[in-house]
């Protein structure tokens, strides 16, 4: 597997602390399921820091709801871990300790697969970086593709040469034996969420378009709605609300004064670029970066003047480049772009006799309000809030246990069962690190993490701020993606 | 020369109230103390329309009217919890988990004298601890719910001056002040998250407590006894509510996680040391009706219900004066509500011997959901035996009182999110030596 692009998983999601809206549900009493599987993308697949290991995919929501539904034979394409940080542009992100920052950073190297022998298919069909498309649309993957076919390729296996060649992640789950009674889907977090990361939100490229998703989700929902299966539907959180487009702040303050960083769009008040942020503008974990070595800052402030970058797309070269600001009307597209995602997700779960987990519900709350368990105040604060993971897409183990403690009390208000909760214990007290030490010195650490702009997460802690960068920033590369007509 | 005399004035408030205060009550319905004289304990608390020895002046003090000789009365109530486990539930912190509150004897002593100062009027003091709460876990550092409370403590003294005023030989009317001590105290761990590990550590222990000659309200009672034949008697009670406004001090202790890495950086955000810290508390009113009949053989029966204004403890909150925008405001939605108890006692009487029992059922002010390890109430059944001796000059009277709390199961309903049934059952021993003159 080309472990490399699991570093970009830090695209493929987003966090998750799920709750129940209205379940409508014609839903016969069931008491007991027998076969569980879920579909989705990399938050289903269990993606932590930026990459997928065993390690953090024994701790995902799927494998904890079956395991309080008793079921013991739940597979998951496990992946290897290995110690020792191999490449440092696809490692595993964790905390480290930089100076005297703490930092997100490699701690260890992803490996191949565990079980990819299994002669069926997987129970959790999570595909890190999967769109709500590729769920029905991906029959073929390629193992050398890169995103979502590296991912399809251990996931489905649908690779050619492969027994599950030409099926699709809906066509694997109804393979499963005896057929799945209990499936849940969690799709479309990364219809929205590669336009977050990237800081270019254009409809019909970085974003899908609303006609596009809710044929594809039809398609998906029709495909895995069948007779005595009960189906529990996630919508989809708030993307400009995860860490990694809320650490950054827009300003800073020396002394008496604030300093607003500059973008290169005029504004209302500033009619030369570059011109210093509007409110209500966001900047990704990237612009810290940048922001260390001057960039964004006013020449008075001591600063080079430059913008940040905003990011782009040209349509005729199909060329994306991505930037660390999303303006307000990017973030307001967005939103209203998963309110009308979620409204076709509640629709579906209403018309399928589905069960309803409003993720966005719970997750804006625990933005708002933090998440409190038994006096331990968790927060969506970067490396030290505890809901979400180093790279600030993914949910940690806690995220993971709330949206599987979510789904079992759907599961018991809705169809009358009486499951075990999670236990909430485990995922906080213990420790989630790789098996051994990552052996970057400091120094090597700047250097891959700056080296693999805008890939690589680089963050400091919200309260401190980093005097000079350690070394110089590699020029913003461009990334290729694929051309697409805008939506009208 | 002003200041000396303050503080004189403060130390002999202190040394006044440490005698009662030393004595922590616990085991309260809400957190209030009803067991305030053997003979009212023996009889169920059904007390308001009795009201025949000095404890009068916290049941009724209109009952002082028909009292016509100095009388003081010493007392002590003894409070043991004889059951307080835990039972966790999923999701925290997990079936399987148990945890035991500390069994310790609270001494609640109370005293009251009354003096006639004319055929009609009499005079009363009461001094006696009418609110109290000793809530604390064992093994605390390893509690589960160590980072919600390890140990809440609430100790209140009040002093109780009343005037009774006999209008007829059928009426009496009653009106007192109510002067309250009180100093609460909070133990708690702090959590954080260990971003090398991804999981939660103890990060510090944090203390507030608040000193007793800094927090004082003031507050009034009054009541009325209607004994239009010997047969019968009705009463009624009621004692104002009183706010606390509490300054004391909050003592932030670093726990090291064994992490110098993140040691260092907890170091460096930790307040530690003491910084000043304010909160109150509304302590409620309350009205208190009650009936007695005595048959013949001298057989007493006594009905009474009891009000109480829990709705004024609405919130929890406390304040770090000093550290804003380090160190969050505490602020915890009690939403409690106004809750009855009904009660029922008798008394019977062999010459100079007397047997009492009685029975009650106390409504719980406290929503299931705020049940956690700094309190969980519920309703709760209490039955009571007590005994009896009295000459001319002096009396004594013991009694014990089991109260069995109904099962407080917050599973699915925690908002700690601390899940799990609580199992509480409480013993209160009482006795009161009475001496007339």
């Amino acid at each position: 597997m080309n472990t490399r692009n699991f570093r970009a998983a830090a695209f493929a999601g987003a966090l998750v602390l799920a709750g129940i809206a209205a379940a409508p549900s014609p839903l016969a009493a069931q008491t007991t399921f027998h076969k569980y599987v879920a579909l989705g993308d990399s938050i289903t697949a269990g993606v932590q820091g930026a990459c997928l290991v065993g390690r953090n995919q024994q701790t995902a929501y799927p494998k904890l709801v079956a395991e309080s539904l008793g079921i013991t034979d739940f597979q998951t394409p496990l992946v290897a871990e290995s110690a020792t940080v191999t490449n440092p542009a696809s490692a595993c992100l964790g905390a480290r300790l930089v100076g005297t920052s703490i930092l997100p950073g490699p701690v260890s190297q992803p490996g191949g697969p565990l079980n990819g022998t299994l002669a069926r298919p997987y129970d959790n069909l999570g595909i890190p970086f999967a769109r709500v498309r590729d769920l029905v649309d991906l029959k073929n993957s390629n193992p050398a593709g890169g995103g979502v076919q590296t991912a399809a390729a251990l996931v489905l296996r649908n690779f050619t040469g492969s027994p599950f060649a030409g099926l699709s992640a809906v066509d694997e789950a109804n393979l499963l034996s005896p057929s799945p009674d209990l499936v849940s889907l969690w799709i479309g977090n990364n219809d929205v969420l590669g336009a977050a990361t990237s800081g270019v939100a254009i409809d019909g490229v970085t974003v899908t378009t609303k006609a596009d998703f809710d044929a594809k989700y039809a398609e998906v929902v029709a495909g895995i709605q069948h007779s005595g299966r009960t189906l529990v539907f996630l919508n989809i959180p708030d993307v400009t609300a995860i860490p990694f487009a809320t650490t950054i702040p827009i300003q800073r303050t020396v002394g008496a004064n604030t300093i607003r960083f500059l973008g290169p769009r005029t504004t209302d008040t500033c009619s030369t670029a570059p011109c210093p942020l509007p409110d209500g503008t966001l900047l990704t974990l990237q612009a810290q970066a940048l922001l260390a070595q001057g960039v964004g800052i006013p020449v008075a402030a001591g600063g080079t003047g430059q913008p940040l970058p905003d990011g782009g797309f040209d349509p005729t070269t199909g060329i994306l480049t991505p930037g660390v600001i999303l303006y307000p009307a990017e973030i307001s597209l967005l939103q209203s772009r998963t309110n009308e995602y979620n409204a076709t997700i509640g629709a579906a779960a209403a018309a399928n006799g589905g069960i309803l987990v409003d993720v966005h519900e719970i997750f804006n709350d625990a933005k708002t309000n933090g998440f409190s368990i038994a006096g331990i105040n968790l927060t969506t604060g970067l490396l030290v809030g505890g809901l979400f993971s180093a790279d600030g897409v993914h949910p940690s183990n806690v995220g993971q246990a709330i949206v599987a403690d979510e789904i079992i009390k759907a599961l018991n208000r809705v169809a009358g069962t009486d499951y075990p909760e999670p236990n909430f214990a485990t995922a906080l007290f213990t420790v989630n690190v790789p098996p051994g030490t990552a052996t970057l010195s400091a120094n090597e650490l700047w250097q891959s993490l700056l080296a693999n702009l805008p890939e690589g997460i680089l963050v400091a802690l919200p309260t401190e701020e980093r005097a000079a960068p350690m070394v110089p920033a590699r020029p913003h590369r461009t990334r290729r993606t694929e051309r697409r007509e805008p939506s009208r | 020369m002003t200041r000396s005399r303050f503080r004189l004035h403060r130390i002999s408030v202190s040394l006044a109230v440490l005698a009662f205060l030393t004595a922590a009550p616990a085991f309260p319905s809400g957190f209030q103390v009803m067991t305030q004289g053997a003979k009212a304990t023996g009889m169920g608390l059904a007390f308001t329309a009795v009201a025949v020895d000095p404890s009068a002046i916290f049941y009724n003090p209109a009952g002082l009217g028909w009292q016509k000789h100095f009388v003081a009365q010493i007392g002590s109530e003894f409070l043991s919890k004889v059951k307080g486990d835990f039972e966790g539930a999923n999701p925290y912190p997990g079936v399987g988990v148990t945890e035991k509150q500390h069994k310790t004897t609270f001494v609640v002593p109370n005293l009251y004298a009354v003096a006639p100062l004319t055929s009609e009027i009499n005079f009363g003091l009461g001094i006696n601890s009418p609110y109290g709460l000793g809530y604390r876990w064992d093994d605390a550092e390893n509690f589960s719910g160590r980072f919600v409370a390890q140990n809440a403590v609430i100790q209140s003294v009040d002093l109780n001056p009343v005037l009774s005023f006999q209008a007829t030989p059928e009426f009496a009317i009653a009106i007192g002040a109510d002067y309250r001590v009180s100093k609460v105290q909070l133990e708690k761990n702090q959590a954080g998250v260990n971003p090398f590990t991804q999981s939660v550590v103890d990060i510090a222990h944090v203390k507030l407590n608040s000193d007793i000659q800094d927090n004082h309200g003031w507050g009034w009672n009054a009541g009325i006894m209607f004994r239009p034949m010997p047969q019968f008697s009705f009463g009624a009670a009621y004692r104002s509510k009183i706010k606390m406004d509490y300054d004391g001090r909050a003592t932030f202790q670093q726990r090291l996680t064994g992490d110098p890495r993140f040691d260092a950086a907890v170091a460096a955000q930790l307040p530690t040391g003491e910084h000043p810290v304010k909160t109150f508390i509304e302590f409620p009113a309350s009205l208190n009706l009650g009936t007695a009949f005595t048959f013949p053989g001298d057989f007493l029966l006594s009905l009474e219900a009891d009000w109480t204004q829990w709705s004024s403890f609405n919130a929890l909150d406390i304040h770090f004066t000093d550290l804003v925008g380090r160190v969050p405001d505490l602020h915890r939605e009690t939403d409690w509500k106004n809750s009855w108890a009904y009660r029922i006692g008798f008394e019977k009487k062999f010459a100079r011997f007397a047997l009492r029992g009685g029975y009650y059922r106390d409504k719980t002010p406290q929503p299931l959901a705020d049940a956690g390890p700094i309190l969980a109430d519920n309703d709760r059944d209490a039955f009571s035996l007590g005994f009896g001796y009295n000459t001319e000059h002096w009396g004594v009277d013991i009694a014990d009182l089991y109260l069995k709390v109904k099962d407080i199961d917050t599973r699915g309903v925690s908002h700690d999110r601390f899940y799990g049934v609580y199992k509480e059952a409480v013993n209160i021993f009482a006795f009161s030596l009475r001496l007339s003159f």
